[in-house]
């Protein structure tokens, strides 16, 4: 199913989403848009590395607002109120100046740290949802053609790096075979680099060969469209974030 | 269609010439193969018919190359993309996307093919290849043969009139090579493409070139028809050293023509025993031994022995399960059941740092081991890992090897002198057990000699105890007393090199092709016959 | 198209560098909040858009290829650090790589290796802009050291440079994550139109903090990898740079001058 959408389906509609909760500014709307995309992540994410992305966005979100309020209660600047409670003043040395800490922590202050906290943790789960949907590999087969070596150097890259974690595993078993210790860094980091090297050289040659670079337009082999079904998707998402911002 | 004129190459901050003086004319639909020992500018050649070089690499050329009308004076080897397709030496390090259909598409993209074009091309070249069924794969769980097909069919996509490829069956087994070649054999004949190719295992392709290109080190060349050229090169296969060792009038080059110029030797000659020193005792012993990756099992209930003194070569297709096995035997794989002894003990009780000290493995791409900027460093590493006094390895080294300079870098070295490089390094540490994975890609017939001089004589003079995982049969008729042959986890046959190698056609030495049905597997196995005989 | 290209990359390094200072330039609360929103946003687009622009001269296939397979290394690298994120051997990799290839080739190389880092791991977000400035001016910066110096003076440069670069990434970040770490209202975040010695002396108070856990650990381990690895990497680079003739010369000649030449 995930696999029929256009890349920047859902890139456009959590886009909007979290223009959407920060114009608002409502814990409701981040309510709202994390429920939303958690049933979007839910039902149309891929199956790469990347399909957990809205998980760990979610975490770093999360500690996000516990940093937040730690530095509200624990150094922040006090807010008239119900005090909650009073932690002890402490004094820093003096090439620290002008920075006090503890003191009383007033409901007010901690919501007010809450608030903004659970804003931005939405907006980056909004972007980590977007992530868990969309194959990277996918998105680099529509950047637009202008940038299209660009595009190129990331596809190399993308294909070569699991064939360089599978070199690193078998350096390193190479270099613990012969020696019986663990590696150091630098035993396994020259020799991946010498074959890197090796392939970069062999790829140049393979890519001047093949033509690379001597068009200045390239055509495109299977282009990725927009379905009907993308554009509802996205209008829906652009109404559902309009509707946030006007209530 | 191809026409090299009065060619001589020199490369960038160089004095000496790479290639002097050449001329030589390829017509359409030919197949040719170059040949010539390590650094004798073969690559070279190859990339000069589509003007990588100099255009891509640098250098001075002079004389001047024409290709289908074309000279590559004034062409990039771009837009000779359409006339020339080019396939490197290590199809996985050229291939720029990581699925079959989208590195098919690459080049076309990047030429600006139409769209309805790429798609009818793209079927085509995947038919011409036989990879339609793979064409969603991800390119790195294709097997070598696989590769090698692909980076063929992504030079075919551009309708090329000529193809040139280095080595396209060094890395392979024999019947993946022999899948490639019938490919090739397909495109000559049927579509008159013509087809150049560099290859040090000349028993493969001998049997497919209408001719030869031979060039030497010291800049002169030759071309001709196959025999012609092994009448006089002292690079040959294994088939033509067996006519000249007989002292016939003909060469031969296909098993056809031997075997018909042979026919009353096979009949005439006597047997004769092989020579077989006596093995020592069981050192290593592996008793049912069964391992998986995940659901996949790997190996089931493997027993093999190695025995002192004596060498034995594990074969099998890839994935049969040669890896794994070597795993095991190192050490870095326990078994999930089963168990492996050396002097019986459990591998797995013994510390690490005694089983490196006990078992020399040579990985294999032997470059793995090297990094550090100088022949001399690594072999003073060595001296220091194995508390050896200064200047023992490279001792040793230059005792295997007296041409190597200290000073060299070792990414410099070619790869019969890296891989004896290695086995110094290794061979320093005097471990009774020598493990193998691969040693011959890329060697050519003077490294490999040298490889089996030394294994021969470090089983035979320190008793080492020896195995070499290896597709290349050849070294397995030459060297090994014993071989081991998996298929798909399961030993199939573990016996005598001599009565393992004549079960199966497909492994079979050139020779023992030749002289079916009698037992000889190599030259000297024929000639000794023939001395009983005078 | 020249000019157009050298006015509008002016234009958008000061434009990228606005979205790492602007809590030290705001007046009010109000244009804090707008400013903050607005960099978030805008930074990603610059730092895209100078990158585009720097690589709109045809690189050519060996650019392309040494970019591609080394950005693929330097992010490879990250995870054989030891546990923490602040310990990553990328950075070893990138200055050595920028030395040798040149600082454009520097600058694109770090910018693809967060890229393409964010691309695997799914971290593309507005603030990948900031890291891929910050490892873009990191292996840009090393043309800072001299061209000249060779042998272990190069290699003390290098190592001092890393050192300094682990620090500045570090500023880098900081400067990006104080206003979101930290939000308004706390003894330690920016202060919307006070003056700028304030304010540093506010994000310095925090960036210590920080620094301890991750710039010094990460300093630590560029420098040592240097040192112990710089020797040899710089040779691999450099001996690959020459064998992909980098620089090609092609000459074609007369048979008669090559065998008088070099004969």
């Amino acid at each position: 199913m995930s696999t029929s959408f256009h890349p920047l389906t859902f890139w456009s509609i959590f886009t909007a989403l979290a223009v959407g909760v920060v114009l608002s500014d409502s814990a409701i709307s981040a309510f709202l848009a994390l429920g939303g995309a958690a049933w979007i992540v839910y039902r149309f994410r891929g199956d790469g590395p990347w399909r957990n992305s809205f998980k760990w966005s979610l975490i770093a979100g999360l500690y996000l607002i516990a940093i937040r309020a730690l530095a509200g209660i624990v150094i922040g600047v006090p807010r008239l109120g119900d005090t909650l409670f009073t932690l002890p003043r402490i004094q820093l040395p003096s090439w620290m100046p002008g920075i006090r800490i503890g003191g009383p922590v007033t409901w007010e202050r901690l919501s007010f740290s809450l608030h903004e906290g659970l804003i931005i943790a939405t907006v980056i789960a909004l972007f980590g949802a977007a992530n868990s949907v969309t194959s990277p590999r996918k998105l680099l087969r529509v950047m637009p053609s202008r940038i299209y070596q660009l595009a190129v150097t990331l596809t190399i890259a993308t294909s070569v790096f699991p064939q360089l974690i599978s070199s690193i595993t078998r350096i390193r078993q190479a270099q613990y075979l012969r020696s019986g210790r663990r590696p150091r860094v630098s035993q396994v980091a020259i020799p991946l680099l010498e074959e890197s090297l090796g392939r970069a050289v062999a790829l140049a040659e393979s890519m001047e060969a093949k033509g690379f670079g001597l068009s200045k337009v390239q055509s495109r082999y299977r282009p990725i469209t927009y379905s009907s079904r993308d554009l509802i998707y996205i209008v829906a998402g652009f109404i559902f974030s309009g509707a946030m911002v006007a209530l | 269609m191809i026409k090299f004129s009065r060619v001589s190459l020199i490369y960038p901050h160089s004095t000496t010439t790479v290639i002097e003086d050449l001329s030589f004319e390829i017509s359409e639909g030919e197949m040719v193969l170059v040949m010539g020992h390590t650094g004798s500018g073969k690559s070279s050649l190859l990339r000069l018919v589509n003007g990588l070089v100099p255009h891509h690499t640098g250098g001075i050329l002079a004389g001047e190359i024409i290709v289908d009308g074309r000279s590559t004076r004034t062409s990039k080897p771009g837009e000779l993309a359409g006339i020339v397709g080019i396939v490197g030496q290590n199809p996985i390090a050229t291939f720029v996307t990581d699925t079959v259909e989208e590195e098919l598409a690459f080049g076309l993209e990047a030429l600006n093919f139409p769209n309805d074009v790429m798609r009818k091309r793209v079927e085509e070249a995947l038919d011409q290849v036989g990879l339609a069924p793979l064409r969603n794969r991800d390119i790195a769980t294709l097997s070598g043969g696989e590769q090698q097909r692909l980076a063929i069919a992504a030079a075919l996509v551009m309708h090329p009139k000529v193809l040139v490829l280095d080595e396209p069956t060094s890395a392979l087994d024999p019947v993946a090579s022999e899948e490639i070649l019938a490919i090739l054999h397909r495109l000559v004949h049927d579509l008159s493409v013509t087809v150049i190719l560099a290859e040090h295992r000349l028993e493969r392709v001998i049997g497919y070139v209408d001719r030869i290109l031979l060039i030497e080190g010291d800049g002169s060349s030759a071309i001709g028809t196959p025999s012609e050229i092994l009448k006089k090169s002292d690079l040959v296969p294994p088939i033509v050293r067996l006519t000249r060792a007989l002292d016939l009038e003909e060469v031969g080059t296909s098993t056809r023509d031997v075997r018909r110029i042979t026919e009353k030797l096979r009949s005439d000659l006597p047997e004769s025993e092989r020579p077989s020193h006596i093995a020592g005792r069981a050192l290593v012993s592996a008793k049912d031994i069964c391992l998986s990756y995940g659901e996949k099992e790997a190996l089931k209930e493997v027993s093999i022995e190695l025995r002192a003194s004596e060498i034995t070569a594990l074969m099998g297709r890839n994935g049969a399960g040669k890896s794994s096995l070597i795993k095991a035997l190192v050490g870095l794989m326990e078994p999930k059941s089963g168990y492996i002894n050396i002097d019986g003990v459990n591998l797995m009780q013994i510390k690490q740092s005694e089983r490196s000290q006990r078992i020399g493995y040579i990985p294999q791409e032997p470059g793995d081991l090297l990094y550090l900027t100088s022949v001399n460093d690594e072999c003073s590493r060595a001296d220091k890992d194995n508390a050896l006094p200064k200047g023992a390895t490279f001792e040793l080294l230059h005792e295997m090897l007296p041409s190597i300079s200290g000073n060299s870098h070792p990414r410099d070295l070619s790869e019969g002198e890296r891989l004896t490089l290695v086995l110094a390094l290794v061979l320093s540490g005097a471990p009774d057990i020598l493990i193998l994975d691969e040693p011959t890609r890329g060697l050519d017939y003077s490294a490999k000699n040298r490889l089996m001089a030394l294994l021969h004589n470090r089983a035979c003079e320190e008793g080492t105890t020896i195995l070499i995982a290896t597709h290349d049969v050849e070294i397995v008729a030459e060297v090994a007393d014993r071989t081991i042959f998996l298929a798909d986890g399961e030993k199939v046959a573990d016996g005598s090199t001599l009565d393992v190698l004549l079960a199966s056609p497909a492994f079979a030495p050139q020779v023992a092709k030749v002289m079916s049905p009698r037992r000889w597997l190599t030259v000297s196995d024929v000639l000794r016959s023939q001395e009983l005989s005078e | 198209m020249k000019v157009f290209r050298v006015v509008a990359i002016s234009a958008l390094i000061p434009s990228t560098l606005l979205g790492f200072i602007w809590p030290f330039l705001v007046s009010s609360d109000e244009a804090a909040n707008w400013a903050s929103w607005f960099f978030f946003a805008s930074t990603t687009f610059t730092v895209l858009l100078l990158i585009s622009l720097i690589a709109s001269d045809d690189l050519g296939s060996k650019n392309v290829a040494f970019l591609g397979i080394l950005s693929a290394l330097v992010a490879a690298l990250r995870p054989l650090g030891i546990g923490a994120i602040g310990i990553e051997p990328m950075w070893f990799a990138l200055i050595l790589a920028a030395r040798v290839m040149g600082p454009t080739f520097g600058f694109l190389l770090g910018a693809l290796s967060m890229l393409l880092s964010a691309l695997l791991t799914g971290g593309i977000g507005p603030w990948l802009g900031y890291q891929v400035f910050a490892a873009a001016v990191i292996g840009f910066g090393t043309a800072l050291i001299p061209l000249n110096i060779r042998g272990r003076a190069e290699i003390f440069a290098l190592a001092l440079y890393g050192a300094i670069a682990a620090e500045v990434f570090g500023i880098m970040m900081d400067l990006q994550f104080w206003p979101w770490a930290l939000g308004t209202e706390t003894e330690l975040s920016y202060l919307a139109g006070a003056p700028i010695a304030e304010n540093l002396n506010r994000f310095f108070s925090y960036h210590f903090l920080s620094a301890l856990a991750w710039d010094i650990p990460r300093a630590i381990i560029t420098v040592i990898l240097i040192l112990i690895a710089g020797k040899p990497a710089l040779n691999a680079l450099r001996r690959a740079r020459h064998r992909a003739a980098f620089v090609t010369e092609v000459e074609f000649k007369e048979l008669a001058n090559v065998r008088s030449n070099h004969r």
